[in-house]
């Protein structure tokens, strides 16, 4: 099985290859049936790619151990429902998914590229495919998951116990998928200016697919966040994280992308600037793949050793340089079709909002880069970890939270300092009341206070929009509210999926507002039959079971939760000690509730059947979670194509009269 | 220039949208300048706030200030986890340090002073804003502030040079001689929300359908 892999593997890094020169040669020569090829070439090698992608499963279901990656990433005792965890926990079959993950996201982005970037598609094709052949010669000569051993091993290493968990099934994919995505919408947008259009074309592929890539990080993100809280036995879920970051940087700058793009969809502005932003977004992509493989600075999640720094290091500057120069090469075209009518506008606020998402990544970058740069030209060792983020990206986070409660208010164009103020006022009102209620109850942490209440007024914001619009379409076709509401979201799905979204940002806020200000934690020892109290909480620790599986020593403990004598719940958390790897695993109980989540994690099992605990109360983190799949509704209304082709233009009359020009824009998600 | 051709009667008007179209950015600058400046003013600065003051000698003092602190240390020997995650004897014994000497009435500067001459100070999980460490802190707050800077700066020029430009363009009327049927769209839109009758792809017409009624 593994030699049909290796043999698909470099089939494909020929089909790939074929693809950049074919549709290359075929464009520039006229050749339309060179392009055509090319570009079934394209969506052969998907089908190749899942040959390679099946034969190396079929490898770890058949326990194969003369394959070196098998042997090396799972065991006899390994459960077959972990292959999917097992297949990208190394270096090999990792670049061995984003292969696969890369060439069936471009087949379906040239499958169902519109109608407007036709014409520089072979571009296009030629830069998604250039991507795919690095990624496939990579994993052919220097990451080979098919090696083989000279002789098969009797038994394999085992899987990575931090692996098994749910949260693994999905999070690696979802992210190694969305930091690969990010070449899509950047080789829509240099097949637009190689071709030497004007500069519009590409936007609406370059949107769709920027927030694919978008939404693909920000649910892998989440979902790394909710394995760290559940797994690593601290409680946190967010360290800033070298690799952590590494992901979240070019989240980030697609974010100010998927807004940026808007602008130009709608007034033909920005044109330069979303070109900067995609190039950035792939570069931090590049950057992140590079940190997460052999790059310079620990990490708790990198692949281990990996000799493989040097190569995604030469990528990241050939995936930095070549885009700019493309840019810098037709950069004459891109002039704005139109210009700023006001600073009160809302694209003045989208390049407000650009410029501190850009200020967020820059204050990441540097604060991974610099401990390098420190050592490296001043001799002095330091670390820059949480503390520094915290005080510095904590603010600029609160501003942007603020112009997400601003600039949705903000009409396209120009406003006045009196329209704002009342479009402000009930928003602004609340906010204040929010504050000052907590203030009343006893809340005196500033930067919390401050969350809140711009919590409060993104919300109110969000919400009094939606009453309007809804109470319009109630008084003026007698739709009941529930049926007005939703076709109130569903007449401009861009603008309203991304107030979805921007709700579900605000549950994240109050996530982490609550549990790093108002979190309490206890670290202690407690014998079988003791109690504890935590907050309003009351634990009763009545014992732990071992029980030996094979390839660990479980570790299970029974704890009793009571809140005013009344008892809530029996937790059961978890260690788990693999001889194997001489680590251990913990599994957290948690009971969750919008108001706090109570969290019990066992640190350490001594030998008298006492456990050290780490007990966690952790107010409103239930809404952190909750977000997840309130971003994904919110951006899969935003991306929903609309079932037809736009009909012809509305009179002019009758749009002024009924469809109030400026009002019907969409707004961006995010 | 569109506004050489102004009369009087219309300079005021003009002259207090200039002034409003800058305001409400630069309140926001300041603002933002204000809060990072505080946030990244030495912690020595603030300390009353975060530590309750600790007689000498007292064996009682706030778990909370010690978690603090396990959060401000690195663990030695793993990669990138501070003593409070790191589950290692060392890290134990680290916060038990910690812990001893807040109970002997040491300050937190003090503890990370000594934590930081024994084990360096790549011990710290944020170096310390003194010397050559203000390196780490100020650049991004400099270039966050400059790029924001800059970028009004850029949204002026955008503005000021509309009237130059695009008079040429066809169907496109100088723009800011009579602001008021966007304000009064405006004022619209915010008194009433949409109520869009239109798919999302017609409405690439409509930006340019405004320009030509503006």
């Amino acid at each position: 099985m593994a030699d049909l892999g290796a043999m698909c593997l470099w089939i494909g890094l020929a089909l790939s290859s074929y693809a950049v020169f074919g549709s290359l040669l075929g464009k520039v020569y006229g050749a339309p049936a060179l392009t055509l090829s090319a570009r079934r070439a394209s969506y052969l090698v998907v089908l190749v790619l899942l040959v390679a992608t099946m034969s190396l499963v079929a490898s770890f279901i058949t326990r194969d151990f003369q394959v070196a990656y098998v042997a090396g990433h799972s065991d006899l005792a390994m459960p077959d429902r972990f292959t999917w965890v097992a297949f990208y926990a190394g270096n090999e079959g990792s670049l061995l998914y984003i292969a696969f993950a890369l060439s069936v996201l471009a087949a379906l982005a040239l499958w169902r590229a519109p109608q407007q970037v036709r014409d520089t598609l072979p571009y296009t094709n030629a830069v998604l495919m250039f991507v795919l052949a690095f990624f496939l010669a990579v994993t052919a000569f220097m990451a080979n998951p098919f090696d083989k051993l000279p002789v098969a091993l009797p038994d394999g290493q085992g899987i990575n116990p931090l692996l098994t968990h749910l949260g693994m099934f999905f999070h690696p994919p979802m992210l190694m998928a969305g930091l690969v995505a990010t070449c899509i919408p950047l080789s829509f947008a240099m097949g637009s200016l190689m071709g030497g259009k004007a500069g519009d074309e590409w936007v609406d592929a370059g949107r769709h697919w920027g927030l694919i890539s978008w939404a693909l990080l920000a649910g892998g993100l989440l979902l790394g966040s909710w394995w760290a809280y559940t797994i690593l036995g601290w409680g946190g879920f967010w360290f800033w994280d070298p690799v952590e970051n590494a992901a979240f940087m070019p989240w980030l700058a697609l974010t100010a992308f998927v807004h940026s793009i808007m602008v130009q969809k709608r007034r033909g502005m920005f044109r330069m600037w979303n070109i900067v932003l995609i190039n950035a977004a792939f570069s931090l992509a590049l950057y992140g793949m590079f940190m997460n493989r052999g790059g310079p600075v620990p990490s708790v999640h990198s692949f281990g050793a990996s000799t493989l720094g040097w190569v995604f290091l030469l990528f990241l500057a050939v995936g930095t340089i070549v885009p700019f120069a493309v840019f810098f090469w037709r950069y004459h075209q891109l002039r704005s079709a139109q210009h700023l009518d006001s600073m009160l506008s809302r694209e003045a606020a989208f390049l407000l909002n650009n410029l501190m998402l850009l200020g967020i990544a820059f204050v990441t970058l540097w604060g991974t880069v610099y401990p390098l740069i420190s050592k490296l030209s001043l001799g002095e060792s330091i670390t820059i970890a949480r503390p520094f983020y915290d005080q510095i990206n904590g603010p600029l986070m609160l501003a942007l939270i603020l112009l997400m409660g601003v600039g949705p208010l903000l009409p396209w164009r120009r406003s006045t300092v009196a329209g704002i103020r009342r479009s402000l006022l009930l928003p602004g009102a609340v906010a204040v009341l929010v504050v000052a209620v907590l203030a009343a109850l006893g809340i005196h942490k500033v930067y919390a206070l401050i969350g809140f209440g711009l919590s409060a007024l993104v919300t109110t914001g969000i919400l009094a929009e939606w009453w309007r619009g809804a109470r319009a379409r109630h008084s003026s076709r007698g739709e009941i509210y529930p049926v007005a509401f939703l076709h109130l979201i569903w007449s401009n799905r861009p603008r309203y999926g991304g107030y979805v979204v921007h709700l579900a940002v605000v549950m994240v806020a109050l996530g982490v507002v609550g549990a790093s200000f108002f979190n309490t934690q206890k670290d202690l020892i407690l014998a079988p039959g003791e109690t504890a109290v935590i907050e309003d909480y009351e634990i009763r620790y009545l014992g732990t079971e071992e029980e030996f599986k094979g390839n660990r020593t479980e570790f299970t403990s029974t704890v009793e939760l009571y809140r005013g004598g009344e008892l809530l719940d029996v937790l059961h958390p978890q260690r788990a000690f693999y001889p194997s790897f001489n680590m251990a695993s913990t599994r957290a109980a948690i009971r969750s509730t919008p108001v706090d989540d109570f969290y019990l994690v066992p640190s350490e099992n001594l030998a008298n059947g006492s456990v050290g605990f780490r007990i966690l109360v952790n107010p409103l983190m239930w809404w952190m979670w909750i977000a997840g799949p309130v971003l994904l509704v919110g951006t899969l209304v935003s991306l929903w194509p609309s079932p037809v082709k736009a009909p012809a233009p509305v009179p002019a009359v009758r749009r002024e009269a009924v469809a109030l020009p400026i009002s019907n824009e969409p707004a961006v998600p995010g | 220039m569109a506004s050489s051709s102004c009369t009087s009667r219309d300079v005021l008007p003009n002259r207090q949208l200039g002034a409003a179209r800058l305001r409400l950015p630069a309140m926001f600058l300041s603002v933002l300048l204000a809060v990072l400046l505080w946030a990244v003013l030495p912690v020595g600065a603030r300390a009353q706030e975060a530590t309750p003051p600790v007689s000498p000698g007292e064996l009682a003092f706030e778990e909370k200030e010690a978690q603090a602190i396990d959060g401000m240390l690195m663990c030695p020997v793993c990669p990138a986890e501070t003593i409070d995650q790191a589950q290692v004897p060392l890290a134990k014994q680290m916060r038990q340090v910690v812990r001893e000497k807040l109970a002997q009435g040491e300050s937190r500067e003090q503890i990370l002073d000594y934590f930081a001459s024994v084990y360096g100070q790549d011990v710290l999980a944020a170096p310390q804003k003194t010397g050559v460490n203000l390196i780490a802190w100020t650049v991004p707050v400099v270039a966050v502030l400059a790029a924001l800077a800059a970028g009004l700066l850029v949204l002026r020029s955008m503005t000021a040079r509309p009237a130059a430009d695009t008079g040429g363009v066809a169907g496109e009327g100088p723009p800011s001689e009579d602001p008021s049927p966007y304000l009064e769209a405006a004022d619209r839109e915010l008194a009433l929300s949409p109520m869009p009758a239109t798919p999302s792809e017609s409405e690439g017409e409509s930006a340019s359908r405004e320009a030509e009624n503006g």
